[in-house]
């Protein structure tokens, strides 16, 4: 309860300060609301569970994927200081959004009632199709903003039709009471049941744009602020996966949503890694790679067992973790090539840069898996996860698709570590940024060779 | 304390040299290359046989890696081998021009720790994570340094080798679950597989090394790789990143899928015999001396692997004693090749002809590294050759004669070679320095090698023949 007060008051804090129009200030408190936050749960001050009647939950699975959330948020912010150094208004409008989609996040981990999932995802959502025009001369922007806010419209429908059929095969929203349910069905046919899911797990897939869901993905993060598109790809990516597994985590599920399930893996794999192989565009880049780790992170939901949840913990804040650093210096390249996303704007970092040209490449190799990062312990086990369910066949194709994204990652690491053949404006890196940097590319070869370090 | 010491001093000497890049970087590489050489020594005198555990320690348990090294009778000539190397791949550089010297004999000295660690795992994870690690420092190699065309070379060299390394992680993973967890070799020795799933999974345990060596048809990425790389990062490469292909199939391919190889074994031979002789008459039309190298070396290497897939006491042994006389054949070959380029400007032979009229000593020098070539009787390569042909031919004489043609291809291109550089016509109208000092001190004592190890071969012999035999058993025992 008391963090989902002080993220509620935080917001609105940010708000008011927006009207004296001093950015520091705005991101000193959101940053100070948030690691309060922080403490909060860490310290399971007040976080009385469950709440409202049991309709939400803080165990020990919300607390962790809420924490990683707000770490990132944390991260984010510090990265605001500089992004927004030069926009003259609104600053504190889009940190306080960026807050109250946080608080949709943390709901969204901890519900126990359909109910709830769905006002949270739309708690979540809602700020997000305003940050997405968060640029509002340019047309871009407002073309993503417009994408998402349709596409997403239509998820919530088939979202809300799907707990809705649901409800009429269960006769309650409760999650343990669909378990039981779906318990007692096992082996049995419900097709209203059967329909629900299916439309469910299609609004929740959308979210983490799982193939065929993933159309307003690409587009939406080359549209949306940078900022804006690291924090979908992060913070609403990780709970986003966070609702997903507990919805079906103790479902019995049909044979027909597991069909679905290994057949929407086997696409989102397929079609991420290999339409990311043509990008030439980081932004772009970024978000088929998104839709390629959306892959191996539902291979982790084929055949779930004690261990999913840790892995997913685990795969998804490192890949958080290096997402950040990572649009971070796509930021600062970017300035520097005057608004030029091409990956080749990175050409001559290593030259300029040395140190953050490492850290990139750090970041970059664990995008792509090698070891010693943390990327890699979290494809490992992902693997380990999927050969121990017995899909076999389904890993294998994972495996070659992990190939394939090595190869783009390691195109831009090519680029970073290629002399630049022409003068251009030298890359500056503000120290906050550098230090942004620094932390996430050491925190993803610290939590390679010691794993043990971010466990639920 | 040997085994923390092998992977620190390289690692800890490249920390400093890529974080502080002091000017002296190549000397203070070469005192580094050769403290661990001092310490290899060591371990080699103190050997006893066995299996010689130094390390065994909790990593993340839970997933079946832990930090166990040591090393047996192959993994000590391995190490050996790579700590014999790279005091010559860094001692090459005094011939080559670069910049950022501090970088480039960081990076070789990465390499060197992750060859050790590799060397030195007795964990089939912490196997992998060498194995790919030593991926990294290369790829800066080749894209910094390399010549033209790098970008794209590079970039295909990498992905050619992950896809290896991805198949042999899922092949891994597949073992583990198999073992409950437990990484460790010799755990991984006593499951038992059934024979038609060992089958399948041979080929996901040995794509990895049959490109790295590489064998036809995955050598598609090699010649090129080799020409472009700068002269040391060929040296790496050829001297040892490919013998881990070699131990590779030794310590997780033969030990553990058995049947697997049972199964196969025949098409391995018989398509590292076509590789073999296909780059040897590849090599034979080169006009360029560095793609010569590099095409002998994929002949050689062809034998190589099929004597180790001989799978007899003969082959195997012959197979890794030649591995280390393969090793000091490249260092001296593209050592030639960089001396030529040196005095020169090029690598083209067509360009050369009559240079032992102005270089007498460096053409006697560079016989003395050809006779190793060709397997003469008396250099460490006949002794090889040898024991890998009558391995051989305990499966098929007509194999046996297929491969004994590499040794007369081998031959042809060698002397050929050797003719259009040294002998023939003075077409360079340039008057060239003669052997210096340098040359001498880097060659003769390889050709010392190469000698006083095709005489007496017996303390690398010793060190094979135990754990060859010692496999041989548990096999015939399963």
């Amino acid at each position: 309860m008391s963090v989902l007060v002080l993220l509620s008051v935080l917001g609105v804090v940010l708000l008011y300060l927006g009207l004296f129009n001093n950015r520091g200030a705005v991101a000193g408190v959101g940053i100070a609301g948030l690691l309060g936050a922080f403490v909060l749960i860490a310290s399971d001050w007040h976080l009385e569970s469950p709440l409202f009647n049991g309709i939400i939950q803080f165990d020990t699975y919300a607390r962790s994927f809420s924490l990683v959330m707000i770490v990132v948020a944390v991260l984010l912010f510090l990265f605001g200081i500089d992004y927004y150094a030069k926009v003259k208004e609104n600053v504190a409008e889009q940190y306080a959004l960026m807050v109250f989609s946080l608080t949709g996040g943390l709901l969204i981990c901890s519900f126990t009632n359909l109910v709830v999932l769905f006002l949270s995802i739309e708690i979540l959502s809602i700020p997000l199709y305003i940050l997405a025009g968060g640029k509002r001369d340019s047309f871009r922007s407002g073309e993503a903003a417009f994408k998402y806010f349709l596409q997403g419209s239509y998820a919530s429908a088939f979202l809300l039709m799907g707990l809705a059929l649901i409800y009429g095969a269960t006769a309650s929203f409760d999650l343990a009471a669909i378990e039981a349910f779906s318990t007692a069905l096992a082996g049995g046919q419900n097709m209203i049941f059967l329909l629900g899911l299916f439309l469910t797990i299609a609004g929740v897939a959308f979210k983490v744009a799982a193939v065929p869901f993933h159309f307003w993905s690409p587009d939406v993060y080359e549209g949306a602020p940078t900022l804006i598109t690291a924090f979908m790809s992060t913070v609403v990516k990780t709970a986003a996966f966070a609702a997903f597994y507990r919805l079906i985590a103790n479902l019995q599920l049909p044979g027909a949503v597991e069909t679905m399930l290994v057949v929407m893996t086997i696409c989102t794999l397929f079609l991420g890694n290999i339409v990311a192989l043509r990008q030439t565009q980081f932004k772009r880049l970024m978000a088929y790679s998104s839709i390629a780790h959306t892959g191996f992170l539902l291979l982790a939901f084929l055949g779930t067992d004690a261990r999913t949840p840790d892995v997913l913990f685990y795969y998804l804040g490192t890949y958080a973790l290096a997402t950040v650093g990572l649009f971070i210096v796509l930021t600062l390249a970017k300035r520097a090539a005057l608004g030029d996303e091409h990956i080749r704007i990175f050409r001559g970092l290593f030259r300029s840069n040395p140190w953050i040209a490492v850290a990139a490449l750090l970041m970059l190799l664990s995008l792509a898996g090698i070891p010693l990062t943390a990327g890699f312990v979290a494809k490992y086990r992902v693997f380990v996860l999927s050969l121990t369910n017995g899909y076999i066949w389904t890993t294998v194709l994972a495996v070659l698709m992990a190939v394939v994204g090595i190869y783009y990652y390691i195109l831009v690491v090519r680029e970073a570590f290629t002399a630049q053949e022409q003068e251009t404006k030298p890359i500056v890196v503000a120290p906050l940024n550098w230090l942004v940097i620094s932390i996430c590319g050491v925190a993803v070869v610290v939590l390679g060779v010691m794993p043990g370090l971010l466990r639920m | 304390m040997i085994a923390a010491l092998l992977l620190l001093i390289p690692f800890l000497t490249a920390l400093v040299l890529v974080s502080l890049r002091p000017a002296q970087a190549r000397p203070i590489a070469l005192v580094s290359s050769l403290a661990s050489l001092a310490v290899v020594l060591y371990a080699w005198i103190s050997y006893s046989g066995g299996t010689v555990i130094h390390y065994n320690l909790n990593w993340v348990d839970a997933w079946g890696l832990r930090f166990v090294v040591g090393y047996d009778g192959v993994g000590l000539l391995m190490v050996i081998l790579t700590a014999v190397v790279f005091p010559f791949i860094i001692g090459a550089g005094y011939g080559q021009q670069h910049d950022r010297q501090a970088t480039f004999n960081g990076l070789l000295l990465f390499t060197q720790a992750f060859l050790f660690l590799v060397f030195l795992a007795q964990n089939a994870l912490l196997f992998y994570i060498g194995y790919e690690l030593t991926l990294i420092p290369v790829f800066f190699l080749l894209l910094f340094w390399g010549g033209a065309d790098r970008r794209a070379i590079t970039v295909r060299f990498f992905i050619y080798t992950l896809v290896g390394g991805l198949s042999l992680l899922f092949g891994i993973v597949y073992l583990l679950i198999q073992s409950g967890g437990n990484g460790d070799f010799t755990a991984l020795t006593n499951l038992s597989i059934p024979a038609s799933t060992q089958v399948w999974l041979f080929w996901a345990l040995f794509l990895a090394f049959a490109i790295k060596l590489p064998i036809f048809p995955f050598h598609s990425w090699q010649p090129e790789t080799y020409y472009m790389a700068p002269l040391q990062g060929t040296m790496v490469l050829g001297a040892v990143m490919l013998k881990m292909g070699l131990y590779g199939v030794y310590k997780l391919v033969f030990p553990i899928v058995p049947a697997g190889v049972e199964h196969w074994q025949t098409t391995v031979i018989v398509l590292a015999l076509i590789g073999a002789v296909y780059g040897g008459v590849i090599a034979f039309r080169q006009s360029d001396f560095k793609r010569l190298v590099a095409f002998s070396s994929m002949s050689h290497v062809g034998v190589l692997c099929a004597g180790l897939f001989a799978w007899n006491a003969y082959g195997i042994s012959g197979s890794f004693y030649q591995a280390f006389a393969h090793a000091i054949l490249v260092l001296g070959m593209l050592y030639i090749v960089g001396a030529m380029q040196e005095r020169t400007g090029t690598t083209d032979m067509s360009a050369m002809g009559g240079l032992k009229g102005h270089a007498p000593r460096l053409a006697a020098l560079f016989l003395l590294v050809l006779v190793n070539a060709v397997a003469l009787p008396l250099t460490q390569s006949f002794v090889g050759e040898w024991l890998m042909f009558a391995g051989l031919w305990q499966v098929s004489g007509w194999l046996t004669f297929f491969a004994l043609t590499t040794i007369v291809i081998g031959a042809i291109y060698m002397l050929y070679g050797y003719q259009r550089v040294m002998l023939g016509p003075d077409r360079t109208n340039v008057t060239l320095a003669d052997a210096s000092v340098r040359d001498h001190i880097y060659l003769v004592p390889l050709i010392a090698v190469t000698l006083i190890l095709g005489v007496y071969p017996g303390p690398i012999l010793e060190l094979l023949d135990a754990p060859v035999q010692q496999l041989l058993s548990s096999l015939s025992v399963n």
